[in-house]
């Protein structure tokens, strides 16, 4: 009843790859769209520069991952110290005098650079090890940036992001850095959607279901598994510098530590592998539930209900974090996405029970 | 998407019951937020501090609260992750925090330019940017006691006094742990050896200090006259560990404020004897403010946290954090009336005036430009059950510590551009 | 003499680290599951042995054995209840499994003990020992043989009844099925197992530096040593452990002076990668990983 397929007949080849062929979906994404173009008018501010902002950038950068854990099929533990990379390497262009637009187009190359290095493990090996090889480069950047004083800014090991101008207007306040995020995460979701319906997006899946047989029909593995650490590891720089700039203003090598990259890593997995919906609700769940279970177990508290010492409240969000990931891992594997799937094809043919094809 | 719909109904519902439920009193409260480090890295002071800010808020509200408005302190677990923290402060600047607390140098640093654009004020005991002592750039930063360079001098000023005939030829050595925090005093000292004539020689060890037996044999090598250790938390302990066993005399070696009876404890309470460290505040049951927390708040259960840390080194610096707000409070009401704001906080705090919290701390004085409080501190040894002071309350060569303070200040106006 | 005394220090320390990687590999060798969770699993060994002694004051004859007992039952109960639905499940997500774990224990142990660091005396005095110039850390000493120890317990239960069924399973899982050898059990064992070389290990490491989460921070050294020796190789974990404690020692002692210092933790990362893209199977282990 709710999504009416009768009726939608495709006459072009264009119209039969459309993203979203059911209008439906159509005016859902487009809802969507303008909640997220209304919301710093409609959000009070806490909500839009605590919950929405960080939102938008993590998802971003889930995105960027996804497109080498989902669509790639590689593993990726170290993508913090390639956000990191794009972050100081745009902060410190953009104090040089360079204008933001090519700081951080630039920030997005020396990642990929750099985050190519990464890649080259994959050379050699695949799997456990690779993952092993990216979690011993993420402690090798993060000795880097926080021992050469020139990267980190000084024993104060704070770098301020300098205020900076995007089309020649000067972006300041909330509002103004929420559109900055909001339009760079736009791009790269677009980005991503249009990953499957293109010859590279069909050889990372072919290379990554099984990549001997993918060589033996004639795609170079090798080349495209470095291509997809390139585009990844460009879009975690780009997601670094949204950071950097957006959002935290002040970058310390904490802020890009192993933590993070395990969290971007339980992201993906936990909103669904190569999907772009599950990298969104990835995000969101893992960056938003710590908080709102920490406000939650706080008012409990407060409120007398929860007779606990204030160390157990403090440490229940990170057991439940811990507990999340293994929960998903366990019981839904597929993720977020897949959950969202099975709800919409639920209400795909609702109120039948099933369809009869 | 509908688990973000929940979420953020559910949070919005929640905030909403968290100011309902600040029962409706005859004058407004007054909020203090902390979004202290239980989890993660300062798990080693974060328990006793906050356990201390709240038992003298509960204190101060069983006396009728600051001229008559209760005291509320919201804490909030950041786990050293600055987005929880920047989290944590919108959430206390809206619903209406004058003060904010978060003992963590990473968080803090990540908030700073936002406090500073908002004109939120910010407590930094003992640690966080040693530059904030200037008030000029640093408006609403208000360390309000001497800060790592301080600390530095002070430490430097004492072994002085110790060796006869000055340093002059003498060898100091300096275990730091390898992260901004180790290095921080390393420009303070390499000052003071070109002033006084010492050596000075680093040794790093890594983070998070569990293993220094390396690090200590090259010291060894060194042999220097005087060593200083500066950790934190778990290395401490490890730290004095290795320089007895490689037998370095305890009353020779000194420590950067984070050492406590916990770590002396762990050490081996008779074994520690002699050990040095920075005081800032006094430790210990004695100090009247204490005594009045344990006839008001201990004794009719309302008390934050164990009984037996009640006087412990990190519950006095909490206890003097928040008696810090309380006398700059008073001040503002005082002099600029109701309601309290965070600008009006900073005037008030700005006029605190030989404040001494009923012996717990030296006399602080802060003004506008200087938001130190004076700098004083003293050295105290581990006599095997507690530290007793081995100095008087001073402060040690504030040019040197002014001097990098204008200069640091400086570059960080520049770079904010 | 600067030299020696870096060196046997440092080879002791290894052993000590050597003894965490032991549960690495103990799991592996069973099961082709890299326990990134083992850091974790110390942590909690070490927790358990302080609240069975200060706790509840049991002596401490007593609290250990007790405690090996219980991270035995703790470690074959995660592999019951997490591990054995992932069979079959990509590497990834069981890598994932093991560090949602890891987080969780982190969480939870410090919940219910305290955060704060905790003393765990198991009676080793402070005095150095001295051989000649050289001085040993009597702490090093004791934890390098006991790690010793126990490494050839391992390897000599390898030759036991039950050993060679775990090296069966390791061997070809399908074929110990068609033999007869109860797969499940043979893993459930080696987990156990992992957990009583995490209760060791704990003991020995929490007694060093006190008792709290930054015991799960081993995880990243014990790793190096597991790579470095082969993932599945009991020999290869000590003759790596002693290398990578070494070489950790040694090297900052001479190159820390040049660049001021923290390189101590280079050098586990950098062995990692250098291992990884020379010799990926370690020095010791089975070449059966796929290559590009």
């Amino acid at each position: 009843m709710f999504y009416r397929l009768a009726g939608i007949r495709h006459t072009s080849y264009a119209a039969d790859r459309a993203l979203w062929p059911v209008p439906v979906d159509r005016w859902q994404i487009g809802v969507l769209l303008a909640l997220a173009l209304a919301a710093p008018f409609v959000l009070p501010n806490l909500y839009l520069s605590s919950y929405l902002l960080p939102w938008i950038i993590w998802s971003t950068a889930a995105l960027g991952l996804n497109l080498l854990m989902g669509w790639a099929g590689q593993i990726h533990l170290g993508y913090a110290a390639v956000m990191a990379i794009g972050a100081y390497g745009t902060i410190h262009l953009v104090r040089a005098g360079m204008p933001f637009e090519l700081a951080i187009v630039a920030g997005g190359l020396l990642s990929a650079v750099i985050g190519l290095v990464f890649g080259f493990a994959a050379l050699r090996v695949k799997g456990l090890y690779l993952a092993i090889s990216t979690l011993a480069m993420q402690y090798l950047v993060d000795w880097i940036i926080s021992h050469v004083p020139a990267i980190s800014g000084g024993s104060q090991a704070t770098l301020q992001a300098p205020n900076f101008r995007v089309l020649g207007l000067p972006v300041a306040g909330d509002f103004a850095r929420y559109y900055v995020a909001l339009a760079v995460c736009l791009l790269v979701t677009l980005f991503l959607l249009n990953v499957g319906r293109t010859s590279f997006g069909r050889a990372l899946v072919a290379v990554r279901e099984k990549d001997f047989a993918a060589a033996i029909l004639g795609v170079n593995t090798f080349y495209f598994k470095l291509l997809a650490f390139w585009c990844s590891s460009f879009l975690g720089g780009v997601s670094g510098v949204l950071l950097a700039f957006c959002y935290y203003r002040a970058v310390t090598p904490e802020q890009f530590n192993l933590d993070v990259s395990i969290q971007a890593v339980a992201m993906v997995i936990v909103g669904g592998m190569g999907s772009v919906m599950g990298s969104y609700l990835g995000a969101a769940l893992v960056l938003l539930a710590p908080i709102v279970l920490n406000n939650l177990v706080g008012t409990l508290a407060q409120a007398g209900a929860l007779p606990v010492s204030q160390e157990i409240l403090s440490h229940i969000p990170l057991i439940l974090y811990g507990g999340l990931i293994v929960a998903f891992l366990l019981f839904e594997p597929l993720g977020l996405a897949k959950v969202y799937d099975n709800l919409r094809n639920y209400f795909l043919v609702w109120p039948f029970r099933h369809a009869r094809h | 998407m509908r688990k973000m719909i929940t979420g953020l109904a559910l949070a919005a519902g929640l905030s909403a019951t968290a100011l309902a439920s600040a029962a409706a009193q005859d004058k407004a409260p007054i909020k203090v937020g902390t979004a202290l480090d239980f989890t993660a890295v300062y798990t080693f002071v974060t328990a006793e501090y906050s356990q201390g800010q709240r038992d003298y808020i509960a204190l101060l509200n069983a006396k009728g609260g600051i001229k008559g408005h209760p005291v509320e302190i919201m804490v909030v677990d950041t786990g050293n992750q600055p987005q929880r923290g920047i989290e944590a402060y919108e959430r206390f600047k809206s619903e209406g925090a004058v003060l904010v607390d978060f003992l963590s140098t990473p968080v803090s640093r990540a908030v700073v330019p936002r406090a500073l654009g908002d004109g939120m004020n910010v407590v930094t005991m003992f640690h966080g940017r040693s530059d904030a002592a200037d008030g000029k750039v640093f408006p609403t930063i208000f360390p309000m006691t001497p800060a790592y360079w301080s600390q530095a001098t002070a430490i430097v000023k004492y072994i002085e006094g110790q060796e006869k005939g000055g340093l002059k030829g003498k060898r100091i050595a300096l275990v730091m742990i390898d992260s901004p925090f180790g290095r921080e005093p390393v420009p303070v000292f390499e000052e003071l050896s070109k002033r006084l004539g010492y050596e000075f020689a680093t040794f790093p060890y890594p983070s998070p200090g569990n293993e220094q037996s390396a690090t200590w044999t090259q010291l060894r090598r060194d042999k220097p006259d005087w060593t200083i250790i500066w950790g934190a938390g778990g290395g401490q302990p490890v730290s004095v560990r290795e320089a007895m066993r490689n037998g370095v005399p305890l009353d020779h070696l000194a420590s950067v404020i984070w050492i406590s009876e916990t770590d002396a404890n762990i050490i081996g309470a008779d074994q520690t004897k002699g050990l040095l460290r920075f005081e800032g505040v006094a430790s210990g049951k004695d100090p009247a403010v204490i005594k009045a927390i344990q006839q008001e708040v201990v004794a009719k259960g309302k008390a934050a946290g164990p009984a037996e840390k009640v006087g412990s080194t990190y519950y006095n610096i909490g206890v003097a954090s928040m008696a810090l707000f309380a006398e700059g409070a008073r001040r503002a009401l005082d002099k600029e009336g109701e309601p309290l704001t965070p600008a009006k906080l900073k005037h008030g705090l700005e006029s605190i005036k030989d404040f001494t919290a009923d012996g717990l701390l030296p006399p602080v004085t802060i003004t506008s430009e200087d938001h130190q409080g004076g700098g004083r501190g003293r050295i105290a040894a581990w006599d095997g059950s507690k530290w007793t002071a081995k100095s008087d309350w001073s402060a040690a060569y504030q040019d040197i510590v002014w001097n990098l303070v204008h200069k640091s200040a400086e570059e960080f106006k520049a770079s904010g551009k | 003499m600067y030299l020696a005394e870096l060196a046997i220090n440092g080879a002791l320390v290894g052993l000590m680290y050597a003894l965490v990687a032991l549960g690495i590999v103990l799991v592996f060798k069973a099961s082709g599951v890299a326990n990134l969770a083992q850091g974790a699993l110390t942590m909690v060994g070490a927790y358990v042995v302080w609240w069975l002694a200060a706790g509840l004051g049991a002596p401490l004859w007593a609290a250990m054995p007790l405690a090996l007992a219980a991270m035995f039952l703790f470690g074959r109960g995660l592999e019951r209840v997490a591990l054995r639905r992932m069979v079959g499940q990509p590497v990834i997500m069981i890598i994932m499994l093991t560090l949602g774990l890891e987080i969780l224990l982190r969480g939870a142990a410090p919940a219910l003990a305290g955060a704060t660091m905790k003393r765990l005396d198991i009676g080793i005095g402070q005095q150095p020992i001295f051989l000649g110039d050289i001085l040993v850390n009597r702490a090093y000493l004791v934890g390098g043989v006991v790690a010793l120890a126990l490494i050839g317990l391992s390897l000599l239960f390898f030759n036991s009844r039950q050993g060679i069924m775990l090296r069966a399973v390791s061997d070809d899982q399908t074929a110990s099925w068609a033999a007869g050898i109860r797969v499940e059990q043979a893993i459930g064992l080696s987990w156990g197992l992992a957990g009583i070389a995490a209760a060791c290990a704990g003991i020995l490491w929490g007694s060093v530096q006190g008792v709290d989460w930054t015991l799960s921070l081993l995880l990243i050294k014990a790793l190096a040593v597991a790579i470095l020796g082969g993932l599945d190789s009991i020999v290869g974990v000590v003759v790596a452990g002693v290398a990578i404690g070494v070489l950790e020692n040694v090297i900052p002692g001479y190159i820390d002076p040049l660049v001021g210092g923290g390189t101590r933790d280079l050098v586990a990362s950098t062995v990692i990668l250098l291992t990884i893209l020379v010799r990926p199977f370690g020095l010791f282990g089975r070449e059966d990983i796929e290559r590009v």
